[in-house]
């Protein structure tokens, strides 16, 4: 297992795009300086069903007004297990986090995230969002979610979600009177679920090829 | 078109249908009226397979077939529409997609070959005028965030794009200020044929001035308990349901 590093220097901007994590782990400790801002896009899609993923992403503010984006979503069918662990640490003031992660499961699957953000005593004016959204497709699938928030500043602003459910059964219904078959309709509802993810990549082609990867996994 | 024997449903154990018969042919109008728990929601549920409900007894045949041993989707595209009560919002899911969706699985499952974007577009412009639906509704997600009025128009402007042989209007008067009653009144009124059958299901008569009706059916408990013409609508809306049926 290699640890990755990446020290991103005063005012740089990164992108990061992790993709197809199989059977590894994918671990990253990454330092950010003043003014700089990271931009992660993660996915899960990998075919194979019976593969585990991790991904641990340590990230670690030590400029000020550094800002650091997280998105990530995942599709895990069959036996697949996926454990994505976001450490993000604001170390000084007027930092910027913001973290939407989603993830649907499907047959034995089983997918974990935890979401641990740190605003250490110091890191005033931080503003630190952290979002986790999952849905069910199948009794037997399971998903953790575990945010795990240590505030010690005073003056903040700090959200964090996480919400796990089902297909809305009444949109299905709905779909279904017009004459849509079921599978369809959760597909067109499950990219419904990934659009705001898909839509923060900024670039429609390599959204069509996540999209259409979405939909051969859950074919 | 749709024959209806002994039609016995329930919800959660609990009966609501109690043994409705109905017999509704090619280019007829019938009003389905009721006190609210009478079943009348129920029956347009049933009849469109909502999974919610059992049926425990009876038989449907629609255009020669059992409807009830068809998947929802089957019962769609063999020509039977619902309007919704309360019409489902679906972020994130355009009502381009959705309809197009919709429309070629009706198409497919006729044989027809499926309908190319610019074909598709042209459809969804000429119907989106018979209800006065906004183009900038069209381009949204399905309901979201469209008002009450909105909502119903949007049902009645996918009842255009389908074209289905039986469509049932659960309380499509609900939430609608008269305007905008007209305005989907006018648009069913427009869409019916010779070839087509539209059940109207309403608490009131006002309604029916719009969309008038070849029969009449009263139901309360589960069953119908008395049909008439048009003038049975007038009169309950005189007695009541109370003193109409002593």
């Amino acid at each position: 297992m290699s640890v990755q590093h990446l020290h991103i220097a005063a005012g740089e901007h990164k992108h990061l795009v992790i993709a197809h994590v199989s059977d590894e782990t994918a671990q990253w400790r990454i330092t950010q300086e003043k003014d700089s801002v990271l931009t992660i896009h993660l996915f899960c899609l990998e075919k194979d069903d019976d593969t585990t993923c991790n991904a641990l992403l340590d990230i670690e503010q030590v400029g000020e007004y550094a800002e650091t984006y997280i998105y990530g979503l995942g599709v895990l069918t069959g036996k697949q297990q996926i454990n994505v662990r976001t450490h993000v640490r604001h170390s000084v003031p007027n930092g910027k986090s913001s973290q939407l992660l989603k993830f649907a499961v499907k047959d034995n699957a089983r997918a974990e995230f935890v979401g641990e953000l740190i605003v250490a005593p110091n890191a005033q004016h931080t503003d630190a969002r952290q979002t986790n959204r999952n849905v069910l497709l199948s009794p037997t699938a399971t998903m953790h979610t575990q945010p795990q928030l240590e505030i010690y500043a005073d003056d903040v602003k700090c959200s964090h979600g996480a919400t796990t459910g089902q297909i809305d059964e009444s949109a299905l219904f709905y779909m279904q009177q017009r004459g849509i078959a079921p599978d369809e309709a959760r597909r067109l509802l499950l990219t419904a679920f990934f659009h705001d993810v898909l839509t923060t990549l900024g670039e429609q082609e390599v959204e069509e090829r996540i999209q259409r990867r979405i939909a051969e996994k859950l074919q | 078109m749709l024959d209806i024997k002994n039609l016995h449903a329930s919800i959660a154990g609990k009966e609501i249908l109690k043994g409705i018969n109905l017999h509704i042919n090619a280019g007829e109008t019938h009003a389905i009226m009721g006190p609210n728990g009478a079943g009348k929601s129920t029956l347009s549920a049933v009849l469109a397979g909502n999974p919610a409900y059992t049926v425990t007894e009876g038989e449907v045949t629609f255009n020669g077939k059992d409807l009830l041993s068809m998947a929802p989707e089957v019962r769609a595209r063999e020509g039977l529409f619902l309007s919704f009560q309360y019409p489902v919002e679906i972020p994130g899911v355009s009502m381009t997609n959705f309809m197009r969706a919709a429309v070629n699985a009706k198409r497919e499952h006729q044989g027809m070959p499926a309908l190319n974007a610019g074909e598709f577009l042209k459809l969804m412009r000429a119907k989106r005028s018979l209800v006065e639906l906004d183009n900038k509704l069209t381009g949204r997600s399905v309901n979201e965030g469209f008002s009450g009025g909105e909502k119903k128009r949007n049902e009645i402007f996918q009842m255009a794009m389908l074209e289905p042989c039986l469509s049932i209007l659960d309380e499509t008067d609900s939430g609608l200020d008269i305007d905008a009653l007209r305005i989907v009144a006018e648009g069913v009124n427009k869409l019916h044929t010779e070839e087509n059958a539209t059940i109207v299901i309403t608490h009131y008569q006002r309604l029916l001035d719009y969309i008038v009706p070849d029969y009449v059916h009263i139901l309360a408990d589960g069953q119908i308990v008395r049909t008439g013409g048009k003038e049975l609508a007038l009169e309950l809306e005189e007695k009541g349901y109370a003193g109409l049926m002593q």
